[in-house]
């Protein structure tokens, strides 16, 4: 036990650094999920298109690869970010695509008139979409985005393989150092849980103050 | 070092990615029976050295030696993607390297025939494969360390290598370890070049990554100054990578040792006498010039002194 209490500043950078990449990069996927859940709810068929198209890119290649690629790829084609950045970047595209999938539930949800009623009043499809349709569909996806937070948290520890020093990669190297790897990775195991954990519970809460009855 | 799996090196790294997860399936299947020398086919240097090598003249009754004779294998926890050290040769489907060499030796000291079953560990998972008596033995370029040695018992060093600095080849003013404060170094994730590195350059910024190919596409990317690794792997790297330049010699002593259950005293003397047989009679250094001595010019260096380095006494 005392291996954890001696490595206490590794876990704590660590888990830091697994928080900052999940929270920007859930905010990423959050605009980019609306963004192309939109696109797959436009009138318009070519729009339609590049947002199926996108999803379906995004969700059949695993993580892993698009951060490999990312990172070890783009510099060929003399493209050069920062492995933070890149692993924001890649991740939040990625969890886009499941977060688009959520909305384009929640935008099914909503029911047929409301749409029709809006275009009624003359609102263009931007205005009903943001004004009518998004806050509807969104209140009605809260459980299931917040499933995408956890997962997306979980898929940070992917970033440890393109050398970000996150949660896993600073057990890791705890580890390597102490080996015993069973205290180690139990205690990493456990701020991901403790993680996760406060991910339900504030999705559960907003679920509750957001949810609409119907 | 410790674990280091190395795939295959392509100038576009995106292949290598989808080419070394192929290759870890490939490995997977082929980590059953692939050890043993094939019958006709491409009898080498390595037949040689099985051949010259001792057969044990007893083994002590209730024994683990005894069990392994019985069975009619030797389990090893070993790379197969570890180039000169443990690496599979596609072509012939054998393990190739100084670690697969001594396994096969070893299993020839103990069986009478060069039986070799190597079942794909990594530093994560050796000293619990050992605990649980899933392999017989580790030989893994597995560092002998105090710590290490709690968990498992170390027979040798078998071997010592050491970490060495390699840059871009047109990179001034990084020559030893000192100079690498401030600058950014790349180090394989798992390997002690991290704690390493802390130590002679505590102002140094150190990014991991998990292969060799991968720490060196990342050294050529200009991610980092530097990339320190074992020296063997350094090597085999800068051999084919003219891009590559390695400064100075190895900086830290890492005595490799072989992994055996822990409290095994009978077993760990009767391995570290073997390793004292083949020293005797010049076999390991016919070994080393079979894996390593390929790619390093001149004769074998001293074997390390058998119970020399802390941990394996």
């Amino acid at each position: 036990m005392d291996v954890i209490t001696r490595h206490l500043p590794e876990f704590g950078a660590g888990l830091l650094q697994t928080v900052e990449l999940s929270l920007l990069a859930l905010a990423g996927a959050l605009v980019a999920g609306v963004v192309v859940a939109a696109l797959r709810a436009a009138p318009v068929a070519v729009l339609r298109g590049a947002g199926m198209a996108y999803v379906e890119i995004l969700q059949n290649i695993p993580l892993l690869v698009w951060l490999v690629l990312a990172v070890f790829g783009l510099p060929e084609i003399g493209v050069t970010a920062g492995l933070f950045t890149t692993a924001v970047v890649v991740i939040a595209l990625y969890q886009g695509a499941y977060v688009a999938e959520a909305v384009r539930s929640g935008i099914n949800a909503v029911p047929v008139g409301q749409g029709e009623a809006a275009r009624a009043l003359g609102l263009t499809f931007t205005q009903s979409l943001r004004l009518v349709i998004l806050p509807q569909a969104l209140r009605t996806v809260v459980q299931p985005l917040g499933n995408l937070a956890i997962m997306t948290i979980m898929n940070t520890a992917l970033a440890a393989a393109v050398g970000l020093v996150e949660l896993t990669a600073a057990a890791n190297r705890v580890n390597l150092a102490e080996a015993d790897p069973i205290w180690i990775f139990v205690t990493a195991g456990l701020c991901y849980m403790a993680l996760s954990a406060l991910t339900g519970l504030v999705s559960g809460v907003l679920e509750r103050r957001l949810v609409i009855l119907r | 070092m410790v674990r280091f799996p190395a795939g295959p090196r392509r100038t576009a790294v995106a292949a290598a990615a989808l080419l070394s997860l192929t290759g870890l399936a490939a490995c997977s299947d082929g980590g059953g029976s692939a050890a043993v020398p094939g019958g006709g086919a491409a009898k080498g240097a390595a037949d040689e050295l099985v051949a010259a090598a001792p057969v044990a003249a007893s083994l002590p009754a209730g024994s683990t030696m005894e069990k392994i004779k019985k069975r009619g294998q030797l389990i090893v926890g070993g790379s197969l993607d570890a180039p000169l050290l443990s690496q599979q040769n596609p072509g012939t489907r054998k393990v190739e390297g100084l670690d697969a060499d001594f396994g096969r030796l070893l299993a020839k000291y103990i069986i009478g025939k060069p039986e070799v079953k190597i079942v794909n560990s990594a530093s994560e998972t050796r000293e619990a494969l050992l605990a649980n008596g899933t392999v017989d033995v580790v030989l893994q370029t597995y560092s002998i360390t105090p710590e290490r040695a709690k968990k498992v018992a170390f027979a040798g060093p078998y071997f010592s290598s050491g970490l060495v600095i390699a840059t871009k080849k047109d990179k001034q003013g990084i020559a030893k370890p000192a100079d690498l404060n401030g600058k950014t170094v790349i180090a394989g994730a798992n390997t002690p070049a991290i704690a390493a590195v802390k130590k002679a350059a505590p102002q140094a910024k150190i990014i991991t990554f998990g292969s060799d190919p991968e720490c060196t596409q990342a050294l050529k990317q200009g991610r980092g100054d530097a990339y320190v690794q074992d020296q063997a792997v350094l090597l085999a790297t800068a051999k084919q990578d003219p891009e590559v330049r390695i400064q100075g010699g190895p900086f830290t002593a890492d005595p490799y040792g072989i992994g055996l259950k822990h409290g095994d005293a009978q077993m760990k003397q009767f391995v570290n006498d073997w390793l004292k047989t083949i020293q005797a009679s010049g076999l390991w250094a016919k070994t080393w010039k079979n894996s390593i001595g390929t790619v390093v010019q001149g004769d074998a260096p001293q074997p390390p002194a058998i119970g020399s380095a802390p941990g394996s006494e």
